[in-house]
């Protein structure tokens, strides 16, 4: 008894932990802006008022903004979840010369900052046409998400019982039927935790869609500039704006999300 | 979990799914342009949500050549997007606007304007803003767009504590430091002074700008010498007359209008909502005078069209609409960005700007000023300038380190930045290569 009791208390001090500040920026994003001016603020919506949103949410290409970045961190889901997995399965199931050289080379990836590469990638999307579209986004967005998504599915994949996978093509399965109605449906906890983790990536990016893009940008590299250069009410409309759809996709997927690690309950 | 539920989520993965498919067109545009015949303006300039607002619907009411996609970037960016566009020979930006300081490093990716600036001879620039305008070379590289510098907005209420004799139009540093050293007494031991130290203020050009061209007569060559040191030892006097939340301040018209403080110091633009509500109550005053002169800083903007641009006339006909007199005045009513034509300023302006208008006109004209510009051609390296300066406020004012060893120091790191990028230096300072603190 006393234990749960110390469960629920730990429980909700996370929770507040994540929640109080999501709280807090809806409050300041919902009040008026004289509200704002006062001190202290209150900690309650005394005084309700959505024209600064309104008003952010209006100005000219935030509606534009939010759907290329939907599109764009859809597509960077669907893509690196199309070349990873396979990958992460490879890994997982079959030993291969310079496996762990490859391992190490995924990350490689990470380790140049973008900044450095800012330069020669917008040349190269520039020559080849891509320059300014959401497919740019999307390509670079899921080079950067690949090591993570290989990476993370070899370790759920590894959770998963060979046996399983012998005993379906026993009963006549072919390879690919028995990974599809046998093996995916065990790992999808894992493949659910790299899809929110590739979303939120690519929702978070802001210096290569910033430089990748002209007039299609996406939300992030749209707004940022200009939030923090307008004034704090401004500010507090946008961080909402920002970070309502992440909330909604990792709620969305969190069914499948039966524990954090990645691995399968069985 | 019921059924329904499930078959909803089902549903919205499927919808999340096909979202890839929207795809297929390429985006959505974001900058309400980008179609075939568009304009691309790419600017460092109006970034701020009701600023760019504003400036849009101009350029949507006024320039009817052709639609402009207006795409407001940090100066990094800007740059960037310049450099790559140009050295890939795929331009597709047909017009920048920037500071001064955004555009001298990027002069050789700019076409030369000199046909439009002969064209221009009617809008009655300022021969010296030409003059930057070439960017040190012979060629116009840019036309003037639109210039702002600081001052101060005083609350009448801190007129009370003016020491007698002092005159608020005309302040010297001394008089500016006794009023806020009496005022803070008067006013309960609470400061009344502010100014915009927060993470994104621009206290760094009150000292580029103004405290020290006003005190030695130099920004860079003279940062270490005595009368450097006399100057920051004064800012160390001012600062404990000034609100310790300054360091939270970027926009100083906040804390005015909430009653915070009664007298600040910023950009012309960031303080023009502080007297909106009540304006009588308000002045505006150009920025005191040291002992070599009436320092100020002159930001000026100009508008250039990328080597290579596609649309180039189209680009020129946008650069034409936006320096009419008109167009100028009405970004100054609307943004408080002051024209560089020669434009009769209405009668009918928002107070705040009017108020801010006068003052403009009186710091200009004063007998002593001393014009600074913002750094010149440093490109990248500009932020890390600024941050000497911010650096050795917070070493002398905020940390009490001693002035002339924090100087010294912060002079070789200044050295260090300057001596790699081997640029001339740019006023009040003596243009000589390269520039450098003696």
């Amino acid at each position: 008894m006393k234990r749960t009791w110390g469960l629920q208390l730990a429980c909700l001090a996370v929770t507040a932990f994540f929640g109080v500040p999501l709280y807090l920026i809806a409050l300041a994003a919902f009040a008026s802006r004289e509200s704002l001016d006062r001190f202290p603020l209150s900690l309650l919506p005394t005084d309700v008022s959505a024209e600064t949103i309104t008003t952010f949410l209006g100005s000219t290409g935030v509606v534009g903004g939010y759907l290329n970045s939907l599109m764009v961190g859809l597509s960077t889901v669907v893509l690196a979840l199309l070349v990873g997995v396979p990958a992460g399965y490879a890994l997982a199931r079959y030993a291969f010369r310079g496996r762990d050289p490859y391992q190490l080379f995924l990350l490689l990836t990470r380790a140049l900052p973008i900044v450095v590469l800012s330069v020669p990638l917008a040349r190269i999307f520039l020559q080849t046409g891509l320059y300014d579209t959401t497919y740019a986004v999307t390509l670079l967005h899921t080079a950067l998400a690949l090591p993570t998504t290989v990476l993370i599915t070899s370790a759920v994949f590894v959770g998963v019982p060979r046996e399983h996978e012998e005993a379906a093509q026993v009963f006549g399965a072919s390879p690919v039927r028995a990974f599809a109605r046998v093996v995916l449906p065990q790992a999808l906890p894992g493949i659910a935790a790299v899809a929110m983790f590739t979303f939120v990536l690519s929702w978070n990016e802001v210096l290569g869609a910033t430089i990748l893009t002209l007039n299609q940008r996406t939300l992030p590299a749209h707004v940022l500039t200009t939030l923090s250069d307008s004034p704090l009410a401004y500010r507090f409309a946008g961080g909402l704006a920002l970070v309502g759809p992440a909330i909604v996709f990792v709620a969305v997927m969190r069914r499948y999300l039966l524990n954090m690690w990645g691995t399968t309950l069985r | 979990m019921t059924n329904e539920a499930r078959a909803t989520r089902r549903a919205l993965l499927q919808a999340a799914l096909a979202a890839p498919m929207l795809a297929a067109c390429g985006g959505v545009s974001t900058s309400g342009a980008g179609g075939a015949g568009s304009v691309n303006f790419l600017s460092t300039q109006f970034t701020p949500v009701e600023e760019r607002q504003r400036f849009e619907k101009i350029l949507a009411d006024k320039v009817t050549s052709a639609k402009v996609g207006y795409n407001p970037v940090d100066n990094s960016t800007f740059a960037t997007t310049l450099r790559t566009q140009v050295e890939a020979g795929k331009v597709q930006v047909n017009l920048v606007g920037g500071l001064h300081g955004d555009l001298a490093p990027l002069g050789d990716k700019l076409m030369d304007l000199d046909d439009l600036a002969g064209s221009l001879t009617d809008r009655g620039f300022a021969a010296d803003l030409i003059e930057l305008g070439k960017l040190g070379g012979t060629t116009t590289k840019y036309i003037p767009w639109m210039q702002a510098t600081y001052m101060l907005a005083v609350n009448k209420k801190a007129l009370q504590w003016l020491p007698a004799g002092a005159d608020v139009q005309k302040l010297t540093y001394d008089q500016f430091l006794s009023w806020m050293t009496a005022a803070k007494a008067g006013n309960g031991g609470k400061p009344v002074f502010g100014l915009g130290a927060g993470p994104k203020g621009l206290y760094h050009r009150f000292f580029q700008g103004f405290l020290l061209p006003s005190f030695t007569g130099g920004q860079i060559t003279t940062f270490r010498s005595a009368e450097a040191v006399t100057a920051w030892e004064y800012m160390k006097e001012l600062w404990g007359q000034t609100a310790p939340a300054s360091t939270n301040y970027d926009f100083v018209q906040e804390p005015l209008q909430r009653g915070e403080v009664l007298v600040g110091f910023d950009h012309v633009a960031r303080l023009a909502t502080a007297p909106k509500d009540k304006p009588d109550e308000w002045l505006m005053v150009p920025a005191p005078s040291g002992p070599k002169g009436l320092g100020y800083m002159l930001v000026i903007a100009g508008l250039g069209i990328p080597k290579g641009a596609p649309d180039a006339d189209k680009a020129k006909e946008v650069i034409r609409t936006l320096t009419t007199p008109p167009v100028q005045t009405e970004v100054l009513r609307q943004n408080a960005f002051f024209p560089v034509v020669k434009a009769d300023l209405p009668g009918d302006l928002p107070a705040a700007i009017g108020l801010e208008a006068k003052a403009v006109a009186a710091q200009q004209s004063a007998t002593s000023a001393i014009v600074s510009l913002p750094p010149v051609g440093l490109g990248a390296k500009d932020g890390e300038v600024s941050q000497i300066f911010k650096d050795t406020f917070k070493a002398i004012c905020l940390d009490g380190k001693p002035v002339k060893a924090t100087l010294d120091a912060q002079a070789t790191k200044l050295n260090g930045i300057l001596d790699e990028l081997k640029v001339t230096c740019w006023k009040p300072d003596p243009t000589g290569s390269p520039c450098r603190a003696a």
